[in-house]
């Protein structure tokens, strides 16, 4: 498998204030990386430099490479069309203030796609993935923000599917969401890890142990350890604060 | 984007605020002052009475009164897009602008009437002659062109000095009333700065932009009423048509008041936020 983001020594500073340290490792092709950590290890800060939008945090500073497919985004011109490349989402669910249907053809307009009957087939086949068609079928013309919580957290995947990313950044997507519809998103991700290459980053070790290739584990900004989930989860990971952390006696 | 003041905020804000009442009494000590003026004269109105007169007579016209202010809220609406979507808060231009801003929207309406009255047309002695030439009059047609271009310029200015801020200020605020996740929301579905403005920001931020319109053009409105009156009550003898306008700018200047806040009322100032 080849690599599809390669990271290397990558330092964020907010205003002075270390974010993340000297970062170095590769995310496989079609692999699920599971990225774990307590707050303020970085874990957010890692995705924002992928999708660029570090860019609207005026105090940031960046340095270190990351390359997406051997180019590094720095580079790339093209910043909108970067950001389609990669589908993200964000802890908590945010639907944009316009009807279900808008909601998932937004980025495909903002792309250019006007075609009714494509924009009609590219938003049934998102909700779907997102396990959200069956509940909105016959009400796509509501208002996103009338969905409840966990549907709107749905919403949102179906919108990051919609562009047809090559990467899909989730950030803590199931907080906002019951059990049942996580155990569902989670198959989800399963059969789109065929598709694309998937960063989980997540709060749950123990979703991160579900579905995980490979697991990162974050520490204040530190890259502790890096390995298939097999090996972090197992008794003898490399490093003693990775397996105090995931078996609940860190600190 | 917080919402909360600061101490530091609100220390600026009594300052700016003593700045504008001392602009405030000024104004109003010179007005005196000019008023007694033309009172001594007896009989004779002064200069400036002529001026003013024709400034009431191009109030009188409501159609001036509306198209200046929306020219000038519509090129205010315009300056809140570029601060406070493409200027960065820390700029120190726009800081310079925000904190004039304040000042200018901190002074009352009719301050700025006096102040038209005072600043713009104490060139009046270099029209003297052409003045004279013609009787105080009531009637738009005769008063000489000359005097007419000069009020017509000095409205203006007052007009952009006093609506343009309001404008300004009340845009910028319902700019930031849009939630800072929706914009993240559309930025990382690869939307460009321009489309995540037209698609999610003006159409969530509308209804408080229009409110804000509203108040500038009723504040426009109300210094137009203060104007009339002004000369209503100074300079001519008989009721009637004058003060007729001053009750119909006051009611404009009311009604689009209370539809402004009815705007924000009915939508509710959090309707645009993600709830």
């Amino acid at each position: 498998m080849g690599n599809k983001i390669e990271i290397s020594g990558l330092e964020v500073h907010y205003g002075g204030k270390p974010a993340l340290n000297r970062v170095s490792f590769d995310v496989h092709e079609n692999e699920i990386l599971g990225i774990i950590g307590p707050a303020q290890s970085g874990k957010t800060t890692l995705l924002k430099v992928i999708n660029r939008t570090l860019e609207f945090v005026p105090e940031a500073t960046l340095n270190g490479t990351v390359k997406l497919d051997g180019v590094d985004i720095s580079t790339v011109s093209d910043v909108y069309g970067l950001r389609r490349r990669i589908g993200m989402v964000l802890p908590l669910p945010v639907g944009l203030p316009l009807s279900i249907y808008d909601n998932v053809a937004f980025a495909p307009r903002a792309a250019g796609i006007r075609s009714k009957s494509q924009l009609d087939e590219l938003v049934e086949r998102c909700l779907q993935q997102a396990a959200l068609w069956d509940e909105v079928e016959d009400r796509l013309d509501t208002l996103g923000t009338k969905l409840s919580g966990g549907q709107q957290q749905r919403l949102t995947i179906a919108r990051a599917l919609s562009h047809e990313p090559e990467v899909l950044c989730l950030d803590e997507f199931s907080i906002a969401i019951d059990p049942v519809t996580t155990m569902r998103i989670e198959e989800v991700l399963k059969t789109l890890r065929k598709e694309m290459t998937i960063l989980l980053v997540t709060n749950l070790v123990q979703q991160a142990k579900r579905l995980a290739t490979r697991t990162a584990f974050f520490l204040n900004g530190d890259l502790i350890e890096i390995d298939s989930t097999d090996v972090i989860f197992s008794d003898t990971p490399t490093q003693q604060a990775t397996y105090d952390y995931v078996n609940g006696t860190f600190g | 984007m917080n919402s909360m003041t600061t101490r530091a905020e609100r220390k600026q804000k009594i300052v700016l605020q003593s700045i504008a009442f001392i602009i405030l009494g000024i104004a109003f000590v010179g007005l005196w002052h000019e008023l007694k003026d033309a009172r001594a004269t007896g009989g004779q109105p002064a200069s400036e009475a002529i001026l003013l007169s024709a400034l009431s007579s191009l109030l009188n016209n409501l159609y001036i009164v509306l198209s200046m202010s929306l020219v000038a809220i519509l090129f205010g609406i315009a300056c809140a897009f570029y601060l406070e979507e493409w200027l960065p808060a820390t700029n120190w231009i726009r800081r310079l602008i925000e904190n004039l801003i304040a000042i200018l929207t901190g002074i009352p309406s009719i301050a700025y009437g006096i102040l038209a009255i005072l600043i713009f047309f104490s060139y009046a002695d270099t029209l003297k002659e052409a003045i004279e030439a013609f009787p105080l009059s009531e009637n738009i047609e005769a008063i000489p062109s000359q005097i007419e271009t000069t009020v017509f310029y000095a409205e203006a200015l007052t007009f952009i000095l006093m609506v343009m801020p309001l404008a300004i200020k009340k845009t910028q605020e319902a700019l930031r009333s849009v939630a800072t996740p929706i914009r993240e929301a559309a930025y990382v579905l690869g939307a460009s700065q321009w489309q995540v403005l037209t698609r999610q920001v003006v159409p969530i931020a509308f209804n408080r932009i229009l409110a804000g319109g509203c108040r500038s053009m009723s504040r426009a409105f109300a210094m137009a009423a203060l104007l009339v009156g002004i000369y209503t009550w100074h300079y001519t003898t008989e009721p009637g048509g004058m003060s007729g306008r001053f009750i119909l700018f006051l009611s404009v200047a009311l009604v689009l008041s209370i539809f402004s806040s009815t705007l924000i009322w009915v939508h509710g100032p959090d309707s645009a936020q993600h709830s």
